[in-house]
């Protein structure tokens, strides 16, 4: 079959066309770079998302730290990604980077902070 | 009255590049001016992915991309208020501010105003109906769910498909809410298409493009809107009005450059953008008051507000050192099918970036930069957008012997 995907990766929001029978993939067009194309073969086979999201935090000069996954994980996880960013409830300070679950969900990406909160004065 | 080199209006990304490139430049006097408890402005509530893959070739969070400004400003000591509100600006550049110590007031040699923008309300677009809870700007939501940790609802319709009501489907479907629909006006979407793909697509909300909220319905808290389809002209086709329940109505529908001071000081604005007439360095119709960020024009993206503001840089530090002198004034003409270009005219014939929307979405166009019939630039485009921004550079080279310059698209 032949399908148009609008790729995620950057601003460009390249439309590329991929021709392909199953997870067999034929032709790609339509790529400005080459991570345009990976993307279309996660795409077909296992698409791939980075999750983000917040954890709440106690004592700090924000009741939330943002979270992210550091690597793109399969995008069926998100909602259950999402749960356990839920049942969380950190200290400040946080800093940046810093792993909040390591290998989340078995998927080899960890959930690590994106917001530095300090602790509250 | 205290006397200052550079005084930026706005600690967000617009006004914290612009500080660490003046610092950068040499300029040793600089005071950033927030209004806000925390530096960062909008990129703070903005905790998706996806910021500064042109400035540093890395997808970043907002707070990560905050972070690494914030980082240089106090590693180079550059001064600033937080919870400080200016409220008056002269045209001579004295500024009155406001916060918890008092009144205190500001003589710069230079301004910077980095306000950002806002966002248009339900009063903007004149949805009729009751009054009720429940109704929210998609920003307003976004600063609530992402900052305060406060759930803004369960069942929502999103009106508008600008990129932040986009991103707030799916953070309030990851988050437990479900969201019934996106109702867009237009015949096309407002916000970068890879966001109608990661945030709609795949969690199969539907986009309604052609669709607007005719009425809301409610006493205490919002219990439905009606939709209804419009045709061409915009006009409602009333045989398609249907009432659909929700909890909570999202407007992303729009952002207005927050000009308030700049009207204040007697800076001329450009009804196409809302934002100041300037010319190639970002300076307004006042010498040394400068503007860069989405207050001078709403972007799409946070790594071309850091570039613009990195880019105004030169023209005060040129500013400062009387070196900014104007060789030939030169009005920019706009061409069919573009909504605007930025800057309005040129005065210094250096390197400039002019930025530019079209009006509605095309396949293969061209860009073309003409003085009278002489072609100065031409860039292709396999399509172009209006929710895309488009900046292209000519430099001193190609404006040297121009005495008109039009940007048209074809």
């Amino acid at each position: 079959m032949k399908k148009e995907f609008v790729c995620i990766v950057c601003p460009n929001s390249c439309r590329i066309t991929a021709e392909y029978d199953g997870w067999e993939i034929k032709h790609i067009e339509g790529a400005q770079c080459k991570k345009g194309e990976e993307f279309i073969r996660n795409e077909i086979k296992n698409p791939l998302r980075i999750f983000t999201g917040s954890v709440k935090c106690k004592n700090g000069n924000y009741q939330l730290v943002s979270v992210k996954t550091n690597k793109p994980i399969p995008k069926k996880y998100m909602k259950q990604v999402a749960q356990k960013t839920h049942e969380l409830v950190l200290e400040a300070p946080v800093e940046i980077g810093q792993v909040i679950i390591s290998d989340i969900l078995g998927q080899h990406a960890d959930l690590v902070a994106t917001r530095k909160v300090k602790e509250k004065n | 009255m205290i006397n200052k080199d550079v005084v930026i209006i706005g600690g967000g990304a617009a006004g914290l590049a612009a500080a660490v490139a003046c610092r950068e430049k040499g300029i040793e006097d600089i005071l950033i001016i927030e209004r806000e408890s925390n530096l960062g402005g909008i990129l703070k509530q903005c905790i998706h992915d996806g910021f500064g893959l042109i400035k540093f070739q890395h997808s970043y969070t907002g707070p990560e991309y905050a972070q690494k400004y914030i980082d240089q400003v106090q590693e180079h000591g550059i001064e600033f208020l937080l919870d400080s509100m200016v409220i008056d600006i002269t045209s001579q550049k004295v500024l009155t501010v406001v916060n918890k110590s008092g009144l205190k007031k500001y003589r710069a040699k230079s301004i910077i105003l980095a306000m950002g923008c806002r966002e248009r309300t339900r009063g903007a677009i004149g949805i009729p109906g009751t009054r009720p809870a429940g109704i929210y700007t998609a920003g307003v939501a976004q600063n609530l769910i992402n900052i305060h940790n406060y759930m803004i609802g369960k069942e929502v319709v999103i009106l508008g498909s600008g990129d932040i009501g986009l991103i707030m489907a799916r953070r309030l479907m990851l988050e437990g809410a479900i969201v019934k629909m996106v109702l867009e006006l237009l015949p096309y979407g407002s916000g970068l298409p890879r966001n109608f793909n990661q945030c709609l697509a795949d969690y199969d909300i539907p986009l309604h493009l052609n669709h607007t909220v005719i009425d809301i319905k409610g006493q205490k808290r919002i219990e439905a809107i009606t939709m209804a389809k419009v045709d061409s002209k915009g006009k409602v086709i009333e045989s398609t009005c249907q009432e659909i329940s929700c909890d909570t109505l999202l407007l992303s529908v729009g952002l207005i450059p927050e000009n308030e001071l700049s009207k204040m000081a007697g800076i001329q604005l450009d009804p196409l953008t809302g934002g100041a007439l300037v010319d190639e360095y970002g300076q307004t119709t006042i010498n040394g008051i400068f503007t860069c960020g989405n207050v001078l024009q709403v972007h799409d993206i946070v790594d071309n507000v850091s570039l613009e503001a990195e880019h105004i840089a030169n023209g005060v530090e040129r500013y400062l050192s009387s070196l900014l002198k104007p060789k030939n004034s030169i009005k920019i003409e706009i061409g069919p099918g573009l909504r605007y270009v930025l800057p309005q005219h040129i005065q210094y014939l250096d390197d400039t970036v002019f930025s530019f929307r079209v009006k509605k979405p095309g396949n293969k166009k061209q860009i073309i930069f003409r003085n009278d019939n002489r072609i100065i630039k031409k860039k292709s485009f396999i399509r172009v957008n209006p929710a895309e921004m488009i900046r292209i550079k000519l430099t001193s080279s190609e404006l040297s012997d121009i005495k008109h310059l039009k940007v048209e698209l074809n």
